[in-house]
């Protein structure tokens, strides 16, 4: 247990804490602290127990826990559920689609980013503005537009020779290039880079494109790995241009806003899915806990 | 003089490659601009040009001046949802804006459980986005299955319609969201609270000032920048709601939670192909409610970080 002396001075110091106010005061935070962490878990926990129960249970007892916790019912509810699911495919699908997401992201919004910052050709302060007028607008306006793009690439409109791109991932790969505000976070943090890498490895004799691969991009790591992590992450979430694009090869998030339509499917059985597809997240929380917890400031005021 | 024979061979260098300069500056941004023309600048022209056309599903037909804008804004449902999308906005500033911050704050100040406390209250940020909305979908289920009303019945309380209610379900929405998003906010603010340093603290402190003094003069000119900024954002985000309604209530009950962009969503491909000129002249009519904001939201925010 940590002694309240080494507390550093805040709102509060280790003195008022000898007070009874200033105790009453910690011991409120610590209170109202609890009961956030308890409304931020019970919603999954219930998810998680809902999930182990049988269906006449859900709709019967109306308990908080399952009956029958024993390993043999959580393995059998396990099995059922992931054959009942099958959800192998879509897994598939979406580790593909993030995959494709990231090198979009990395290719388009980092190298972009890099060229804004430290190469600046002729034209960047026009490419730049127009960067920033449209991250300015809403995405909504071109929400029909984009989707007739995909209807005719890389026609905007019909030509007459154009390829569909329904059912494929190139909407969600090309979407994730195109972010304007992933661009200037990539340029802000080549901005925070000093321009004397550049000229002594130049110096060296070092061509531009092995100042950027080989020196640069490196030292862009955390915001690389910070991208990737959202990328990643936001793959397993987003459902809303695969709901317009995808009709085979459905990736998880998808998939489970479909399951939720379709009558057939068992409560219980409904709610492992949403346990399911939740687990890759984790693990990359878990994996990068201490980054995403503490590297947020890589947007911090800028974002 | 080392310096200035340094600056001479980078003049030279810079003279000689600043065609070779030029070429691959430009070859590292071709996928950039490429992927940007063709689905962010050209698509937004394109937005706003043809929602002045006739549209036959995803097909440009003729010109037709005002014709959308006239059937968008004369529509019955215009007004109700406008109305209903301030109503999100009203309800996301007074119940999400200010508990990321006390959270922060108190986040900052306790020392117990300091780690596992930050761990646990990011978790909801870290489920699936769809997921989450699925299973709060679930929680607030009108009958007892739903865990609100489990939890209600067990203090002998009748099951509540929650999302079915339309006075409650714009609420009801926000409330998810708030529980969803809460977490990257108060990430924000404890960074933010970082720059605040424990020696202006012991100084403030040697002052006199009390707890309350410390959190008016100390902590809160650390923030504020972030504060007003998130504050706007949140304005410009929540009006542009759209996965929520869409994933949870489907708009209703009777359109109670359509929002301006669920209602674009409908036009543009719901509808069959009869009103895709509409959703793009209504997203038009979001892009200029919304550019108030967001020029000011650039102009403070290169405010604060003139001062930083």
């Amino acid at each position: 247990m940590k002694k309240f002396s080494e507390k550093q001075t805040g709102i509060l110091s280790h003195s008022d804490l000898r007070t009874f106010k200033g105790k009453c005061i910690y011991w409120i935070f610590f209170a109202l602290l609890s009961v956030a962490a308890v409304v931020s878990l019970l919603p999954a926990i219930w998810t998680v127990l809902t999930a182990f129960k049988d269906t006449k249970e859900i709709y019967e007892g109306f308990n908080f826990f399952p009956k029958d916790m024993s390993l043999n019912k959580i393995g059998t509810r396990l099995y059922e559920s992931w054959k009942y699911l099958d959800l192998g495919d879509s897994i598939i699908n979406t580790i593909v689609l993030s995959i494709g997401n990231l090198v979009f992201r990395i290719v388009v919004c980092g190298f972009g980013g890099y060229v804004l910052s430290k190469l600046k050709p002729r034209g960047t302060k026009l490419i730049f503005t127009l960067v920033v007028w449209t991250m300015m607008m809403p995405g909504q306006v071109r929400m029909v537009p984009n989707y007739i793009s995909w209807l005719h690439f890389p026609f905007a409109a019909d030509m007459g020779m154009g390829v569909s791109l329904l059912d494929t991932y190139w909407p969600m790969w090309l979407g994730a290039g195109a972010d304007t505000f992933a661009v200037l976070l990539f340029k802000n943090s080549f901005d925070a880079l000093s321009n004397s890498y550049v000229e002594s490895a130049k110096l060296d004799g070092c061509s531009n494109y092995g100042v950027f691969f080989r020196i640069m991009l490196p030292l862009a790591m955390p915001i690389i790995i910070y991208e990737s992590i959202n990328v990643l992450s936001a793959a397993w979430s987003d459902f809303f241009t695969p709901l317009l694009v995808l009709d085979k090869n459905a990736v998880v998030p998808l998939k489970i806003y479909r399951l939720q339509l379709d009558p057939r499917v068992q409560m219980n059985t409904y709610f492992m899915a949403l346990v399911f597809s939740s687990i890759p997240p984790f693990i990359i929380f878990a994996v990068f806990q201490k980054r995403i917890l503490g590297g947020i400031n890589v947007g911090g005021v800028k974002g | 003089m080392k310096a200035c024979e340094k600056k001479a061979a980078k003049k030279k260098l810079n003279g000689k490659n600043s065609l070779r300069n030029e070429i691959d500056a430009w070859v590292l941004m071709l996928p950039m601009i490429i992927i940007l023309y063709l689905f962010v600048w050209r698509s937004t022209v394109m937005g706003i040009v043809w929602s002045f056309f006739n549209m036959k599903a995803y097909s440009v037909r003729d010109f037709c001046g005002l014709d959308n804008y006239i059937k968008v804004l004369t529509h019955t449902h215009f007004l109700p949802t406008l109305f209903n999308t301030f109503k999100y906005v009203f309800w996301s500033l007074v119940i999400g804006y200010l508990p990321p911050l006390f959270i922060a704050i108190m986040i900052n100040e306790i020392i117990h459980f300091k780690n596992q406390f930050r761990v646990i209250i990011y978790i909801p940020a870290v489920i699936p986005g769809i997921a989450a909305m699925l299973m709060w979908y679930y929680i607030y289920y009108p009958d007892k299955t739903g865990l609100l009303n489990m939890l209600l019945g067990k203090i002998g309380i009748e099951p509540y319609q929650w999302l079915n209610n339309p006075k409650f379900t714009i609420i009801g929405l926000i409330i998810f969201s708030t529980w969803k998003g809460f977490a990257s906010a108060m990430l924000l603010y404890y960074a933010a609270l970082q720059s605040a340093s424990v020696e202006v603290y012991e100084a403030a402190l040697i002052d006199g000032a009390g707890p309350y003094r410390r959190l008016r003069h100390v902590t809160f000119p650390a923030i504020e920048g972030v504060l007003l900024l998130t504050f706007i954002r949140q304005i410009i985000g929540v009006f542009q709601v759209l996965q929520e309604p869409l994933a949870m209530t489907g708009g209703g009950p009777n359109g109670a939670s359509t929002s301006i962009s669920f209602q674009l969503y409908q036009y543009g491909f719901n509808s069959g192909g009869k009103a895709t000129g509409q959703a793009m002249a209504l997203g038009v009519i979001i892009f200029l409610i919304l550019i108030v904001f967001t020029i000011f939201y650039f102009w403070f925010n290169r405010k604060i970080e003139e001062r930083y």
